[in-house]
């Protein structure tokens, strides 16, 4: 999918390219073979099959047998793998062309046919979402996470079941937090009370009663009598060593909170035969919960569950509406805007306090609560999701206001102002963003090129050529700007640099903490540009408004990274289809960003779960 | 018998005990001759910089007994006698070998795995066992915790690491297994905690009894639940329970193992109050605690990583403002190679107070740099080229006088890193035929 993206932007001023246009196979003898004879079957041919690997193919029908190669091969032609240095490389329209045939060719997908929604590998509670489970199951705001480790991220995020292991010190700080966080309940009596409850009656069934509330809150779906009752050995246990039922129930509570049923998001094949199935009432609960709020369903989702009704009538919409409005979607904007866009990374930035003395640690969190709200608002007030792109609004407090040079913001309150869109509008003219896409002592126009190509776009450039530097003996003279020209003229760097640096330069009007600037140094600031196609601008709103019209790219790069975030995988070749329908459902609803969660929670891979057997029925 | 918690109160302060260590009260301190009376025991670690270094600063001019500690590696002459220079080793699976791209990532994974790290972002992400986690399987009983993971660096926070790898690669050194990194812990006073005992709170003798009664009882109850989930799980579901169920095993193995000696922090050690502000404050804190680890012997064997591979750090404090990754892409800029080699002579001068710690601290009749064997390198060469060949490699210590130091030694061309660890495994007691991509062991190193 990313390929589509890429292939865009080449076009850029263009209409679309004919091939995307065309529903028409392309013409395998007269235009792919002779590409992959020149670049691809020298190695990799019938006679000597270089890492296993034959592209010599009769014609396009025996090509498409495998659909695995052609994953493979898009990916190393994406990340400029292959081919190997010091071999002939295809250029960008051969590059295209072979991209193009692969992803409409080879890796077609009949999306009228039996759809694949994929299967997500069981999924840890990452951090955020074991405090946010923590808080709405014992009412706890005790952010125990922080004596975790860092979750690794795959994909971009933190939430992909792929890369959430578990080690045996993560096993450690889970059994201190489940003792810490049930010793606090139970010091707290109006904690201890939600749990305990007012019930009266035989002791026995009492401590049945209250373990089956919680264990069903704590494992998020219904509970067995046996769970039930390996719960109530612990009461038996307490009771036996002198102890109160209390302290047992405590002890059950803490022990809930290790056991897998807690710590992974299980979810089961739910056809015999181990094909496709919708997932389960609870699971679909579960999946939206952690998606919107990255924590546990409450009441109202769990009643909708029991009832099995769920997905009945407009229910999923309205259910989505109601959790959108909630201030635990608050989740949403941090754990998936702040990975998205990168503002994590913002923490971490270290401008240089010589050259931007005002930036400090609250300019800094000012910053990332800009964009923050910002997020929010298109959310809260489901507006146009191109207004990340472009926008006459923004929030800021005293700190920042000063900071834009916005007169009469008094007070650490945020508040929206309107903006001068001369020069600011949209994320991309934020200064969280501006400063986590610079270099500590400067602007780096390659870094935000790359950053727009990555994060709204969805075309991640190939990585730098090793040795791209040493080419370049003699020392670079002049301005960035020449700097960076005499960079290009190295023909190793110039296919990406082509494609990055025009879209850095649109912003050389902010300096690396953000702030408008007509001058750097003692050069005036040259904000022009031209975009693969032959496309000028000067500045960011031109390019604002030039990103504006190429909606379709941005709604499908903003609807991938959502699908990823969602379902906690990457995406694979056949979720194509259900891109594809977000996609048209959010361009049918005038771009709304509620469109675009409700279309992605309506999505064959969100309802449904490919079980062991895989594809076959 | 004085209680765990006087013995505490000694340090000033009065513990209560972590989960794990609640239900295995401690030895007390000074009243346990078995550790004095054993072999002196060996220890191991392996601390990582990302980024390669300026080989020029770097390497030696000549070789053999007669050499000069040059540029960055001038504040380790006090040690001279106990190190060796290795030069020309190579990790080879750092290498693309038809994965393009992606060099920071595999220099890291691959640095103690000598596994050529799976491409991919997330699905089904493989490496292989790291030489750390080899010897803590096989040897790690010895001592309370197998191993111990620690770094500067958490992971990283947003975005992708390097070029299709997933960022487990460029944050995790150390392996348990070729499907789970092993995370380190970054906060000084959770790595004190862990080892040496928890926040604050008071048990009586009867009440820590029953809490180590409770608590048996529920990593029993997590077990069985674990068990129970197994039929309904796939593959890929099942890698994750697996984890689990040997996490649960690794724990119950430490609780068993009752005779090990104490996690009780020597006197006059302080709890941090958590990450200094200060990098190098930072440093040298996790260094102290690796020094306590092995002072105490709680863990023979560790991994400390600087920073994390492809780190873009600014290092302020030495008055380097850019970012370490942007200027290791230095084009052979004199004025980039310069601030590469203040950076490394910053980390190397660390590193020499680590091991000037560990020389200071009497063992035996010597010390404990005496019987250890402490690598310091990286998975990079020149930052510039990416190479993964003549890396820079140090191991300082003599490994209980079996290693004959105050060398430089330089191998031939491709001399893969993992021929050394044989040596380091065999030492700690490991023998195995081969690790990673050992072509065999390497001659020449021994006393």
């Amino acid at each position: 999918m990313r390929r589509l993206s890429s292939l865009l932007l080449l076009a850029f001023s263009f209409s679309l390219p004919a091939a995307l246009q065309a529903q028409a196979k392309m013409d395998f003898d007269k235009e792919i073979r002779p590409v992959l004879a020149k670049f691809c079957i020298t190695c990799h041919n019938t006679a000597k099959p270089r890492a296993g690997l034959n592209l010599e193919f009769k014609d396009s029908a025996a090509a498409a047998k495998d659909k695995k190669i052609w994953e493979k091969v898009a990916h190393q032609l994406r990340t400029g793998e292959m081919p190997p240095m010091g071999r002939p490389k295809p250029s960008l329209d051969q590059l295209d062309l072979l991209n193009t045939w692969i992803d409409h060719d080879m890796l077609a997908v009949d999306c009228k046919g039996k759809r694949d929604p994929g299967r997500v590998t069981l999924r840890r509670l990452n951090k955020a979402e074991y405090d946010n489970t923590i808080r709405d199951l014992l009412g706890l705001r005790a952010r125990l996470s922080d004596a975790f480790p860092s979750d690794d991220v795959g994909y971009g995020f933190d939430n992909i079941g792929d890369v959430l292991t578990l080690s045996p010190l993560l096993l450690e700080k889970y059994l201190d937090a489940a003792e810490k966080a049930a010793a606090r309940t139970f010091a707290d009596a109006k904690l201890k009370a939600r749990i305990m409850g007012s019930s009266r009656g035989k002791r026995s069934e009492s401590t049945n009663a209250i373990l089956r509330d919680f264990a069903k809150r704590a494992y998020r779906r219904p509970v067995t009598d046996e769970e039930v009752a390996k719960l109530a050995k612990f009461v038996a246990l307490a009771e036996k060593s002198g102890q109160s039922q209390e302290r047992g129930i405590q002890l059950a509570v803490q022990a809930a909170l290790v056991s897998p049923n807690y710590l992974f998001r299980v979810e089961t094949d739910r056809d015999p035969k181990g094909g496709i199935a919708p997932v389960g009432e609870y699971e679909l609960a579960n999946r939206l919960s952690y998606f919107l709020w990255s924590s546990m369903p409450d009441d109202e989702l769990f009643q909708l569950a029991e009832k099995g009704e769920l997905r009945k009538a407009d229910n999923l919409e309205k259910q989505v509406q109601r959790m959108l409005k909630d201030e635990k979607a608050r989740a949403l904007t941090e754990n998936f805007a702040g990975q998205w866009l990168n503002l994590r990374m913002l923490r971490e930035a270290q401008p240089d306090p010589k050259l931007f003395p005002d930036f400090t640690q609250g300019l800094r969190l000012s910053m990332i609560e800009e964009t923050f709200r910002f997020f929010d608002a298109v959310v809260k007030e489901n507006r146009s999701i191109l207004d990340f792109i472009d926008a006459d609004f923004t929030f800021v407090d005293e700190t920042l206001a000063r900071h834009y040079g916005i007169t009469g913001v008094k007070g650490t309150e945020f508040r929206k102002v309107k903006l001068d869109t001369e020069k600011r509008g949209g994320i991309l003219t934020q200064a969280s963003i501006l400063t986590l896409t610079s270099n500590p002592t400067r602007t780096s126009p390659v870094k935000r090129g790359k950053w727009i190509l990555e994060n709204l776009l969805n075309a991640p450039p190939p990585p730098p050529v090793p040795d791209a530097g040493e080419l370049n003996t003699k020392e670079l003279k002049g301005t960035l700007r020449q700097q960076m020209e005499q960079h290009r003229a190295n023909p190793a760097c110039a296919t990406c640099h082509f494609r990055m640096d025009p879209l850095g330069f649109a912003f050389e009007n902010y300096d690396a903490v953000g702030q408008w600037r007509v001058k750097d140094g003692k050069f005036d600031i040259d904000a022009a540009g031209e975009l693969p196609g032959g496309r000028k601008f000067n500045g960011a709103k031109e390019l604002r408004a030039i990103l504006k019209e190429r909606d379709p790219e941005f709604r499908r790069c903003l609807a991938e990274k959502l699908l990823t975030y969602a379902l906690g995988r990457g995406l694979e070749y056949y979720d194509k289809c259900a891109i594809e329908d977000i996609c048209a459902a959010v361009a049918r609803n005038d771009n709304r960003i509620t469109s675009m969660i409700l279309a992605i929670v309506r999505s064959e891979p969100f309802q449904n779960r490919k079980g062991k057997g895989g594809m076959k029925e | 018998m004085v209680s765990r918690r006087t013995v505490l109160k000694g340090l000033g302060v009065s513990v209560a005990l972590p989960f794990l260590e609640a239900m295995n009260p401690a030895t007390v301190l000074g009243t346990e001759p078995a550790a004095a009376a054993r072999a002196l025991p060996r220890r191991m670690a392996f601390f990582y910089v990302p980024n390669g270094v300026n080989m020029r600063e770097w390497t030696p001019s000549s070789e053999g007994r007669d050499f000069t500690l040059h540029g960055s590696l001038a504040s380790l002459e006090p040690f001279k006698r106990d190190m060796l220079v290795l030069s020309g080793l190579t990790v080879d699976k750092a290498r693309a070998n038809g994965d393009g791209p992606g060099d920071h990532a595999r220099a890291m994974a691959a640095f103690l795995t000598g596994c050529q790290p799976r491409k991919t972002a997330g699905a089904d992400i493989r490496a292989g066992i790291s030489v750390d986690q080899l010897a803590a399987v096989r040897v790690g009983n010895a001592t309370r915790f197998p191993s111990l993971e620690i770094g500067c660096d958490g992971g990283r926070l947003a975005g992708n690491c390097d070029s299709g790898y997933s960022c487990a690669y460029s944050s995790n050194l150390s392996w348990r297994s070729e499907a789970t990194p092993q995370p380190k812990e970054t906060n000084p006073r959770a790595v004190f905690d862990r080892l040496f005992g928890g926040s604050l709170r008071e048990e009586t003798g009867r009440a820590s009894e029953m809490r180590a009664q409770f608590n048996q009882s529920i990593l029993d109850f997590v077990r069985d639940d674990a068990a129970d989930l197994r039929g309904r799980l796939g593959t890929a579901d099942l890698r994750r329970l697996d984890e689990y169920m040997t996490s649960i095993r690794e724990i119950e193995r430490r609780l068993q193992a009752s005779d090990l000696p104490a996690p009780t922090a020597p006197a006059g050690a302080a709890r941090p109050t958590g990450i200094p502000t200060s990098y190098r404050d930072h440093m040298r804190l996790m260094a102290d605690l690796l020094v306590l680890a092995f002072q105490t012997d709680v863990t023979r064997i560790c991994t400390l990583v600087f920073a994390n591979e492809g780190s873009n750090r600014s290092y302020r404090e030495i008055g380097v403002s850019d970012g370490h990754h942007d200027l290791s892409h230095h084009g052979n800029n004199r004025e980039k190679l310069e601030k590469i080699a203040q950076i490394n002579t910053f980390h190397m001068e660390q590193f020499a107070y680590f091991i000037g710690k560990l020389r200071d601290t009497r063992e035996g009749d010597g010390n404990l740099l005496d019987n250890s064997m402490i690598l310091y390198g990286s998975g990079n060469g020149d930052g510039n080229r990416h190479n993964h060949d003549d890396l820079p490699i140090l191991l300082v210590g003599k490994g209980g006088r079996t290693l004959d130091t105050g060398r430089h030694i330089r191998f031939g061309r491709n001399t893969p890193l993992c021929n050394l660890y044989l040596g380091l495994l065999e030492r700690m007691g490991v023998d195995v035929p081969r690790f990673g991509d050992s072509t065999g062991r390497l001659s020449g190193l021994s006393a």
